[in-house]
């Protein structure tokens, strides 16, 4: 959650929360993963019903599809940020070895350039 | 620390809380997508014209409805546990702080460089400064060092309290006659709050844990040992 505001900054908007508890635009990937999915739903329940003029059932398609659409997106957008966290991480100590030992015998830079012209 | 009315979870201080909000993602998302899910259920069943009364058995449909769960429990469980192997993973604390319950206040001992014991009691309102937290503020913080690895040995010298500080991800009992172990490690300074999180009297709403984290070198330098 974001820290309350400072006296004398402007308000935070109220952050949107569907069905009252997924807040959509603090939680990484909910956002995206939300607007493909209901994207999905329209493309789905309306191509169905394009092709079989039923409206319970493509209703029903549409549903699934949203469902299955948000999911998915989900997942490969939370994998990403995954591993996108992971690199930052790994970035993060090497900058921090670096500051450290720049100079040293332990200068991860060294180590690297006496590996690769070996 | 929370604001007002704050449902979700605070900034994440440590590795095992990022990922534990991580989760917290995951789950609320296959949480919202059932409900979605049931709400659509709930509006046909209201909404049909369809009377059979003669429905006698949906093999297929149980079938589905059974093994679609036991998938959803599944892509819940693997996180949870992973994180919770996670919690139980040994790092060579390099400092232990005990830290006992009594009612109502806190005490914390730093014996690993000397002997030094102090309690923590809530500020009563009337001796507040402007810019304490009102119910939130003690009298002597918990000084820790970041980005080192933090042994918390909890335990409770009369009933039954709980050591929790939201923003650490840490939640561990204090029991009179055991001593319960939990470890941490805080990646950011600051000053951080929590509070008794099991029922122990009058005034268990009255004894606040406040943590005041610095970099690791004025530490060193000693402002814990001065006191």
């Amino acid at each position: 959650m974001a820290a309350p505001p400072e006296p004398g900054e402007p308000e935070e908007r109220k952050s949107l929360k569907l069905l009252g508890f997924l807040d959509v635009e603090n939680t990484p990937c909910a956002r995206h993963s939300i607007l493909y999915g209901s994207l999905g739903s329209v493309v789905a329940g309306f191509g169905h019903f394009l092709f079989t003029s039923e409206i319970r059932r493509s209703c029903d398609v549409g549903v699934g599809g949203f469902i299955l659409v948000t999911l998915g997106c989900w997942f490969h957008c939370r994998y990403n940020y995954a591993k996108q966290r992971i690199q930052e991480r790994i970035a993060r100590e090497e900058i921090k070895k670096k500051i450290l030992y720049e100079g040293t015998h332990l200068d991860p830079e060294r180590k690297h350039n006496g590996s690769s012209s070996n | 620390m929370a604001h007002a009315a704050q449902v979700g979870l605070q900034d994440a201080t440590s590795p095992i809380m990022e990922e534990l909000i991580t989760f917290h993602d995951h789950t609320l998302m296959i949480i919202f997508l059932i409900c979605f899910l049931v709400l659509y259920a709930l509006f046909l069943t209201l909404t049909t014209k369809l009377t059979n009364t003669n429905i006698s058995d949906a093999q297929e449909m149980e079938t589905v409805w059974t093994i679609l769960p036991a998938i959803i429990l599944v892509l819940i469980a693997l996180p949870s546990l992973r994180i919770l192997y996670m919690t139980d993973e040994v790092n060579d604390p390099s400092l232990t702080i005990k830290s006992i319950g009594h009612q109502w206040y806190w005490t914390y001992e730093y014996t690993d460089y000397g002997g030094l014991i102090f309690n923590s009691y809530m500020l009563p309102p009337l001796f507040l400064e402007p810019g304490d937290l009102r119910l939130l503020d003690v009298d002597n913080r918990v000084v820790l060092p970041i980005e080192a690895p933090i042994r918390m040995m909890i335990t409770s010298q009369d009933v039954l309290h709980s050591w929790a500080v939201p923003t650490l991800g840490l939640k561990t009992d204090a029991i009179p006659g055991r001593l319960n172990q939990t470890t941490f490690t805080a990646t950011r300074p600051g000053v951080y709050y929590g509070q008794c999180s099991e029922i122990c009297g009058a005034n268990h709403s009255f004894m606040p844990i406040v943590l005041e984290l610095i970099p690791l070198k004025i530490f060193e330098m000693g402002p814990v040992f001065t006191l």
